[in-house]
């Protein structure tokens, strides 16, 4: 290896090392670097840790909000499968003709399922439910219509044919009203297109805060060894032989801090869980958090340790250069 | 071993340190630089360790022109050639032991490979004994040994000296000094800075001296 003297592997004998040796020893190294730096950290307990906090922090964030869009994705398609018509019919109608338009339209290959409401029915519930039972006794009639709830065919789901369908209902002699209620829909689709653009600028900003702050974490620990590494540079150690256990240093935060951030997330989602509970039970439905799987966990694991490697590159590269001995 | 050819080194700022310098240290030599401070022995050394480029002129060690070295390569060149400083720059934090191992750690040895080299390296020193210390345990002249061993351990065909007897009695300096010429004695080129003059008038090297950049003797005159 030495470009001066190309004898001189020979010539000192106990120098030499094979090329194989230089190999596994360059491995053996970096593991010894390794957890020579995880040594380091654990010597400014508190001061690694507040890196580490910092970096799963600031992932803790965007990843519960990509939970929460995780979750509501999958109730908005939920909801988007079962995109109802309700088609409220006319009052002079007889039971008998009811049941003949129910079964009329259940015969129809655009509508999956139909489902009657009868009006005395619904006017027995909204008796007991509403309070208003000596009110409606006042009433000398029903004020409720009887109403259909039709779910359209699998294929007729989509907004634009589901709208089709609702205009041919319309037309029919016994619908009074028809609803097809896609506002809302679009309304919850424009509310999680809105998270979800915030969650990637939210998510792009802490990452790049993560790195910097990694980045300058690494800047101080490079500057307080300043003199050893002048000291490594004179005997003759490479830019990247003294890079090495700084970048160890970074991943070692990132392993912590995905750690950290697992942890947060985990602790955020059970924390907002009874709130997304309490409003569920509010819509009738059995609805839960599903926090984050073994592969995102992963995935997030994996960022944490790439943000902490890339902060100490950046860390690296540009200061140990700037040393030189003196 | 080392040749300047018309050698020039002028800092940012215009300050010149060497002015067209030129001489040849022949393999196996042992030479003394000396000047006053400031006369360039400092700068010389970097030239030669690559701390500094020079600003005119070719500097070569063992033939090949540094010039053609590139940045990426400087280490390679560092680790033929053991340096020894005024100050020894040990790591302070570090034992005996990593200190003088380091160069070899740099260069792919195992520690346990290295312990070998490292305790037969402090022998040499007479500090066989304190692999264990710390530096600030030892005395001046201990620690400028460590800073000798160190230089030595991976067995350099090439060693440099800044004032390695700056600090220290002329005792001391002596025992340095025989230090070095025990490796010269092995075939060691070895360049000494320093302006310590009663050491050189004892031992009858050549002697460079530099003044105000300028090579005013090479040592060379027939005497």
């Amino acid at each position: 290896m030495s470009i001066l003297f190309r004898s001189r592997s020979q010539g000192a004998q106990q120098v030499k090392i094979s090329g194989f040796r230089r190999f596994v020893m360059f491995w053996v190294h970096n593991a010894q670097q390794a957890v020579a730096s995880l040594g380091e950290l654990v010597r400014y307990p508190l001061a690694s840790l507040m890196t580490m906090a910092v970096l799963g922090l600031s992932l803790t964030l965007p990843a519960t909000l990509y939970v929460v869009v995780k979750n509501t994705d999958a109730i908005g398609s939920d909801w988007q499968e079962a995109a109802e018509i309700t088609v409220f019919l006319r009052k002079n109608l007889s039971q008998q003709e009811v049941a003949t338009f129910t079964k009329r339209l259940n015969l129809s290959p655009d509508i999956e399922s139909v489902k009657w409401i009868d009006k005395n029915e619904a006017l027995a519930e909204f008796r007991e439910g509403s309070g208003f039972g000596s009110a409606l006794d006042a009433l000398s009639e029903n004020p409720l219509p009887d109403v259909l709830l039709i779910t359209p065919a699998a294929d007729k789901r989509t907004p634009s044919a589901a709208e089709t369908l609702l205009r041919s209902l319309k037309g029919e002699r016994e619908v009074e009203e028809a609803r097809l209620d896609l506002a809302w829909l679009q309304r919850l689709e424009a509310l999680l297109n809105l998270v979800r653009d915030g969650f990637l600028a939210l998510a792009l900003l802490l990452c790049i805060a993560v790195v910097l702050i990694v980045g300058n974490t690494i800047r101080l620990n490079i500057n307080s060894k300043r003199d050893e590494i002048m000291v490594m540079k004179l005997v003759g150690a490479t830019d990247a032989y003294i890079q090495r256990p700084f970048m160890y240093t970074g991943v070692w935060y990132g392993i912590v801090g995905g750690i950290i951030a697992w942890l947060a997330t985990a602790l955020l989602i059970w924390w907002i869980d009874d709130a997304v509970r309490a409003i569920s039970e509010l819509y009738e439905s059995q609805f839960s958090l599903t926090g984050l799987n073994l592969q995102e966990m992963l995935v997030l694991w994996l960022i944490a340790v790439g943000l902490g490697l890339l902060g100490s590159y950046i860390a690296v590269r540009k200061h140990v250069a700037t040393i030189e001995p003196q | 071993m080392i040749k300047f050819e018309q050698v020039s080194k002028t800092y940012a700022g215009g300050f010149t340190a060497l002015n067209q310098v030129s001489f040849h240290l022949e393999p196996g030599e042992m030479a003394f630089l000396t000047g006053h401070s400031g006369a360039g022995k400092s700068t010389l050394l970097k030239l030669i360790s690559m701390m500094e480029r020079p600003t005119a002129g070719r500097v070569l060690i063992n033939g090949h022109d540094l010039k053609r070295i590139n940045s990426r390569q400087i280490p390679y060149v560092r680790r033929d050639i053991g340096m020894i400083f005024q100050d020894h720059r040990l790591l302070m934090d570090k034992t005996v032991l990593d200190n003088v191992a380091l160069p070899l750690l740099i260069e792919g040895y195992s520690m346990q490979e290295a312990r070998k080299r490292v305790q037969a390296s402090l022998e040499k020193v007479g500090l066989g004994d304190k692999l264990r210390y710390y530096p600030m345990m030892l005395s001046g002249g201990e620690q400028q040994r460590v800073g000798i061993a160190r230089a030595v351990v991976n067995k350099p065909p090439l060693l440099l000296a800044d004032e390695p007897t700056g600090n220290l009695d002329p005792k001391l300096s002596t025992e340095i000094i025989k230090l070095f010429e025990d490796f010269n004695r092995v075939g060691v080129s070895v360049l000494i800075a320093t302006h310590d003059l009663g050491l050189i008038a004892r031992l009858r090297y050549r002697t460079l001296s530099l003044k105000e950049g300028r090579m005013i003797n090479d040592g060379l005159q027939e005497n």
